[in-house]
């Protein structure tokens, strides 16, 4: 591949960002491709929005996408991908789950979990951006796994066309990655992922 | 991360890992004898992994008290001809400075190397100090990689230049080539570690007589490196020739100029200097002779821009200066691909694709984005500390200073956030000229030993009528559980000997006699020291769950709550949020989220009408 391919991964801290970035990077070196990435660490700890940034190409130079670049964003919290959705280029893939976490802001309003959800899709539109909204907790349920929600979204961006590795390559990192007592439900979140997105 | 194995495997291989952990790799590569550091992002990573390394392979590291200590402890191996390194982040060299500034003159021996991971953007941090000035201020060569791969790169180089020259090297990184993952290519490396001898010498006295004859040696010095370095390969000219334009640069700042030339489709020379301190000033004068305009891109400080643009008038040449000056790049905050390619742009022309409406919809969004903060941890013991102190210090009106730690979050009473160890001494000055209101210290127990001790002396020798708060939670948490003094050594023997007349303990979640313990604290006469212990909850939550331990969880009863918000609004733990649903009274309630609940049960002990209590075990 002759083209950087760029993308972000975002979510709230705690909810596996950095383990989808890990699964990503594994397969695309075994494929012989060059990826760099950049984490922000320290105060974004547990709670707090977390992004992290990656390239997987030939020529890659700085380790941030900034605005209007990248192919691909993968959303584990609708608010966090929203938050991120500048970063995609026009006409980009927005792979998000549904999945709202209650954020401080909301604290003093006891409806605002209800009013959001409505709220975030129609903000969402206002970018030109391709949006494959995911029911992921519910996939990652019927997994076995709660915490296997970004395992379904990474089902989902192996079916993203020109994305630069393959179900097969995914799905090997993964079992790489993941720990060992997990891998089958990892596996079928990863399985249902890809069956949700071809379902669309 | 990478596994630990794979780090120091002593074989050619190529490794996917962080800005970090390849700088260590590049210590280990070069044979680093002693290593020695006090965690601090972003720099911390590295010193985890050296530190790791070091018991498979047999050399002496040490997480320090605080940065002074561990420079010092560093610099006397290297005047003993070991290979030694330290590791801060920026404003890690404020503590160590006192060292730095005459062991550079002293010189060094064994290769001595100290990492600095610099923060712009202030991702993690309270300014963003830029180090590349330590080359001017401190006369020491400085040396700043541009992506992971130079990273390890230019720390093997830095032990080699440093003993070629018996300087002391700084690596200069910054938050994203620290924080970058990428592939990067691992050499073989030899393990024979030296003996350590120390050839007495007036050298290493910095007696003012013997600092008068160093001082002019350090000059002469610096200048012999300034000459070597044009045959170094550390000064790097890419692009075509031209005599219109050029491009001057470093570190993490080349890769977005790279990138950015690349998105304006231009082909434009540019200068990356491998070494920022001393300059190399054959290679740049060569480079801006012929040129009509130089362009600098730098983050933060216009550190190049200045210090070449004297170099210019000193040599008589005249190029239209572009950077900072003409705002072009501010001086403040990182830059990215696209800031550095609208910077290009306004001077040297080309395409770049309108981001327009991109920004347009991100206005229109950006009331609606709801924020959300680093929060203190569910079950977090400063959470339940703080609550129960804002009622006190609300109460007595009184003044807070607190310190630099996870308690810097505190949503409620801090008053004051300076620096390391800052707290106690700024209480003694808050209590010098506010007599009419109760005077709090907040620290950490790894800050205590970082620079609290010192504060806490001088409050007992000046009777200061202080009240210093220690929340021991058993390691440095913010920087990732680094372990502390605290594992040794009890921070109430140590109140006492220093002369504390009150010193006492308690359960932070143990809120009838905290209450108890805080207003009788404000009766005594004198500094005291209250100390909460309790083992960080987020790392206990981990223990627990790695042991494969079961963890008690608090329920909260949908038909007897209020909905008041006590744990929602005001306590604000991050485990509890509104419900969906409503009750029988179609009223909304609290919920737990039982999956990040530790069962503090602070929620249950300040919940007005007893709606929450132990889980009933609903488990798997």
């Amino acid at each position: 591949m002759s083209k950087t391919y760029k993308m972000i991964v975002c979510g709230v801290g705690g909810q596996g960002i950095l383990t989808i970035t890990d699964i990503i990077v594994i397969a695309a070196r075994k494929k012989g491709l060059h990826v760099l990435g950049s984490e922000v660490h320290g105060m974004a700890q547990k709670g707090g929005s977390v992004v992290t940034n990656l390239k997987i190409g030939e020529k890659l130079h700085s380790p941030t996408n900034p605005i209007g670049t990248c192919e691909v964003l993968v959303g584990l919290e609708q608010n966090e991908s929203l938050r991120y959705m500048k970063f995609l280029k026009p006409r980009g893939i927005a792979i998000t789950s549904n999945t709202v976490l209650f954020p401080i802001s909301w604290k003093k309003d006891k409806k605002a979990a209800d009013n959001a959800k409505e709220k975030i899709e129609e903000n969402i539109t206002k970018f030109d951006v391709k949006l494959v909204m995911i029911k992921a907790e519910n996939l990652a349920i019927e997994a076995g796994l709660a915490l296997t929600q970004n395992i379904v979204l990474l089902g989902a961006l192996s079916q993203v066309e020109e994305f630069p590795l393959t179900e097969d390559e995914l799905r090997d990192a993964l079992k790489q990655r993941v720990p060992a007592k997990y891998v089958e439900q990892n596996l079928k979140a990863f399985e249902l992922g890809i069956k949700t997105v071809k379902n669309l | 991360m990478v596994k630990l194995e794979e780090l120091f495997a002593n074989e050619e291989n190529r490794v996917l890992c962080l800005g970090n952990e390849a700088i260590a790799r590049g210590a280990i590569e070069a044979g680093v004898q002693l290593f020695a550091a006090y965690p601090g992002t972003p720099s911390s990573e590295a010193s985890t992994a050296i530190i790791a390394a070091s018991k498979k392979l047999g050399f002496y590291a040490e997480w320090s008290t605080n940065e002074k200590v561990a420079f010092e402890t560093a610099y006397a191996a290297s005047i003993s001809g070991a290979r030694a390194m330290t590791a801060c982040k920026h404003v890690g060299i404020n503590v160590l400075a006192d060292a730095l500034y005459s062991a550079a003159y002293m010189g060094t021996k064994g290769g001595f190397v100290l990492l600095v991971g610099d923060d712009p953007h202030c991702f993690s941090s309270q300014n963003e100090q830029d180090s590349r000035w330590l080359g001017v201020s401190a006369q020491v060569p400085v040396l700043e990689p541009s992506n992971p791969q130079e990273a390890k790169e230019f720390t093997k180089l830095a032990f080699e230049i440093s003993e070629k020259f018996e300087s002391i090297l700084v690596v200069r990184s910054t938050t994203r080539i620290s924080h970058a993952r990428s592939d990067v290519q691992f050499d073989k490396y030899e393990t024979s570690f030296r003996e350590g001898d120390f050839e007495k010498s007036n050298r290493y006295k910095c007696l003012p007589a013997l600092a008068r004859a160093n001082h002019p040696k350090l000059v002469s010095k610096m200048e012999t490196i300034k000459e070597w370095i044009s045959e170094s390969g550390l000064s790097v000219i890419e692009g075509q020739n031209d005599t219109e334009y050029g491009i001057i640069t470093s570190g993490i700042s080349y890769a977005y100029v790279k990138d950015a030339l690349e998105i304006l489709d231009k082909d434009v020379p540019v200068l990356k200097l491998g070494m920022v301190a001393p300059l190399d000033e054959k290679s740049i004068l060569e480079f801006a002779r012929d040129k009509k305009n130089i362009i600098f891109i730098e983050e933060v400080d216009p550190y190049l821009e200045d210090r070449i643009s004297a170099l210019f008038i000193q040599n008589g040449i005249v190029p239209k200066i572009h950077g900072k000056c003409t705002g072009i790049t501010k001086k403040y905050h990182e830059l990215n691909s696209r800031l550095v390619a609208e910077a290009l742009q306004s001077v040297i022309g080309g395409k770049l694709a309108s981001v327009g409406e991109i920004q347009k919809a991100e206005e229109e969004i950006t009331d609606f984005i709801p924020f959300r903060p680093p929060l203190f941890c569910p079950g977090c013991q400063h959470r339940a500390a703080f609550w129960e102190l804002s009622k006190v210090v609300r109460k007595n009106k009184g003044i807070f200073a607190s310190d630099i730690g996870c308690y810097s979050l505190d949503p409620w009473v801090t008053d004051t956030i300076l620096c390391m160890g800052a707290g106690i001494s700024m209480a003694n000055g808050f209590s010098r000229v506010i007599k009419d209101k109760p005077i709090f210290a907040y620290i950490g127990d790894s800050t205590f030993f970082h620079t609290g001790l010192t504060a806490l002396a001088n409050a007992v020798y000046h009777k200061a009528n202080i009240n210093v708060l220690v929340l021991d939670n058993r390691m440095t948490a913010m920087t990732g559980f680094q372990p502390n003094p605290t594992e040794v050594i009890d921070i109430a023997d140590v109140a006492k000997s220093l002369g504390v007349e009150y010193v006492v303990e308690f359960d932070p979640y143990d809120f009838e006699n905290g209450k108890k313990i805080f207003e009788d604290a404000l009766q005594h006469e004198g500094p005291t020291v209250i100390i909460m212990r309790k083992i960080c909850a987020n790392e206990w939550w981990r223990q627990q769950r790695r042991s494969g331990q079961k963890i008690e969880v608090y329920h909260i009863d949908p038909e007897t709550c209020i909905a008041c918000g006590t744990c929602i609004v005001q306590y604000q733990c991050p485990a509890i949020y509104w419900s969906i649903d409503t009750n029988s009274k179609g009223k909304k309630y609290s919920v737990i989220d039982p999956s990040i609940c530790t069962g503090c049960s602070v929620c249950s002990q300040i919940c007005p009408v007893e709606a929450i209590s132990k889980a009933v075990d609903t488990d798997e």
